[in-house]
C-alpha cells in the first residue's frame, strides 16, 4: 500500500496539506506535553527530568517496530521510504553543535517553534538564533564548507547492513539498550528529586 | 517507575523480540493503480516497429531480448531468430521474473498480432515491471515488412518510404538468405539466448524531513 506519494497512490499536491495538518497536531502535542518549557527539555542534561529521552526513544522504537510489522503485513514498503545518504564526519560535528545548542538554548528547532507560537520570548529569541545560523551557513555554503560537507561519505546505509547484523536482531538489541537507558535515567532523576527542595522543583515549572 | 511506563516498555520489548524471527526487509511487488495504467496504455510508448527490431538484430544489439509469448507449438513452428519462448500463461511465473523485471535488456514481446503481446505487457506493467516493449503488428507485420516486403507504388514515393523499402529489402536478404520469400516461411530452429544477468536498480525516493 504505502508509502503513498512514491507509488502515486496519492496526488503529490496533497503533500503540503497533509504535512500542514500533521504539523499542527505535532505542535499541539508538544505544547500539551510541556515540551515548550526549556527547563523540562534541558532537564535531561542535568538529570532532574528524563522525559526527553523517554519520548524520543519511545517514538523511534514505536516507528521502527511498527514500520517493520507493517512492511510484513504488506501495508507499507520500507524500501521506498526516504532516508538520506550518510556523511559521518559532518553529521558528528553537526550533532555536537546541535547538542550544545540544546543545552545552552534549551530548545531543539521544533520545540522552539512551538514555544514561539505560544508566545514564549525565549522561543522567539531561539528562532532568531536558528535563522542566523541557517543564513550564515547558506551564504558560506559554497566557499567555506565544501571539504567538510563531502567528508566521511558512506552512501545510503543502515546500521544493521553496515555491521552485517540481521535487521530484526538489531531492532531487539536497540530496544534493550533503550530500555536500559530509560531505567538508568529514571534512577538518576529519582536521586536528583530526593536531593532537591520542593521549592526548587516548583521553580522549574515542570 | 509508573505502571504505564512499564507497560510501554514491555510492549516494545515483546514487539522487538518478534522482529528477530522476521527475515530481512525486501522490496514489495508493487501494484500499479488503474489510473496510472490507463495513462501508460494511452502513451503508446511501449511499441517498437518491426523495422526497429530488425535493425537491432542486424546490428547484433546486445541489449535486445526478444520474447515470443505464443504457445511452444507455435514457437517451434516459426519464430524470429534469437527469440526465446515464454508462453503468455507463464509470464508471471517466478522463474521468469528476471526476464521481465530488469533494466539491463530491452525486452520486446511479440505474438502473431499486437493484442496478445499487448495484454502481456499490460499484465507485467500492473506488477510495476519496467523496460518491456511490444512489437507492433507482431509476426504478421514482421512477415509483411521484413520477410516479404512489398514494393510501394512508384507514383508518390517519398524519400523516406524509398529508404524504408531499401532497408526492408536488405533485411529480407539478411533474414531469409537472399531469396525473396513469397510462400514458405523459414523453419530454422530458433536459438535461445541465455538468461539475463539482472542488476536491480534501487528506486530513488524524494522527500523526508526538513
Amino acid at each position: 500500500m504505502g508509502p503513498l506519494y512514491p507509488q502515486l497512490l496519492l496526488n503529490p499536491q496533497y503533500n503540503l496539506l497533509i504535512g500542514a495538518l500533521i504539523g499542527v497536531g505535532f505542535g499541539f502535542l508538544l505544547e500539551a506535553s510541556g515540551f515548550t518549557n526549556t527547563r523540562k527539555l534541558a532537564g535531561i542534561f542535568y538529570g532532574y527530568d528524563a522525559t526527553v529521552i523517554k519520548v524520543f526513544f519511545t517514538a523511534a522504537l514505536t516507528a521502527l517496530i511498527g514500520l517493520f510489522f507493517l512492511h510484513y503485513m504488506g501495508w507499507i514498503d520500507i524500501t521506498l521510504t526516504f532516508y538520506p545518504k550518510t556523511f559521518w564526519i559532518p553529521t558528528l560535528i553537526g550533532g555536537a553543535i546541535m547538542g550544545l545548542g540544546f543545552i545552552i538554548g534549551g530548545f531543539c528547532p521544533g520545540t522552539s517553534l512551538s514555544a514561539a507560537a505560544s508566545g514564549k520570548i525565549d522561543g522567539i529569541v531561539f528562532i532568531i538564533g536558528v535563522l542566523l545560523g541557517i543564513f550564515g551557513f547558506i551564504f558560506t555554503y559554497d566557499t567555506a564548507w565544501e571539504a567538510l560537507r563531502k567528508s566521511g561519505k558512506m552512501g545510503r546505509v543502515n546500521i544493521a547492513d553496515w555491521i552485517g547484523m540481521k535487521e530484526g536482531l538489531f531492532i531487539f538489541l536497540f530496544t534493550v539498550i533503550a530500555i536500559v537507558t530509560f531505567i538508568v535515567f529514571q534512577k538518576w532523576q529519582d536521586s536528583w528529586k530526593r536531593k532537591m527542595d520542593q521549592k526548587d522543583i516548583d521553580d522549574l515549572g515542570i | 517507575m509508573k505502571r504505564r511506563e512499564i507497560l510501554i516498555m514491555a510492549l516494545l520489548l515483546v514487539g522487538s523480540f518478534i522482529t528477530i524471527f522476521l527475515p530481512n526487509v525486501k522490496p514489495h511487488k508493487h501494484i500499479i493503480g488503474a489510473k496510472q495504467l490507463l495513462y501508460e496504455v494511452n502513451k503508446q510508448g511501449r511499441y517498437v516497429n518491426t523495422d526497429a527490431v530488425a535493425k537491432m538484430i542486424m546490428e547484433s544489439d546486445p541489449s535486445l531480448l526478444l520474447i515470443d509469448i505464443r504457445s511452444p507449438k507455435e514457437y517451434a513452428k516459426y519464430t524470429i531468430d534469437g527469440a526465446i519462448n515464454i508462453p503468455f500463461d507463464k509470464i508471471l511465473d517466478k522463474a521468469n521474473v528476471d526476464y521481465f523485471n530488469q533494466d539491463v535488456y530491452t525486452t520486446v514481446l511479440f505474438s502473431n498480432g499486437t493484442s496478445l503481446a499487448d495484454q502481456a505487457w499490460l499484465t507485467l506493467r500492473s506488477y510495476d515491471y519496467k523496460g518491456n516493449k511490444v512489437m507492433k503488428g507482431g509476426l504478421n507485420q514482421w512477415y509483411k515488412t521484413i520477410i516479404n516486403p512489398q514494393k510501394p507504388a512508384d507514383d508518390h514515393l517519398t524519400a523516406e518510404a524509398k529508404q524504408a523499402y531499401l532497408f526492408r529489402k536488405g533485411a529480407q536478404i539478411y533474414f531469409t538468405g537472399a531469396t525473396p520469400v513469397s510462400s514458405a516461411a523459414p523453419t530454422s530452429k530458433p536459438k535461445a539466448s541465455g538468461k539475463p544477468i539482472v542488476k536491480r536498480k534501487k528506486k530513488e525516493v524524494s522527500g523526508g524531513c526538513g
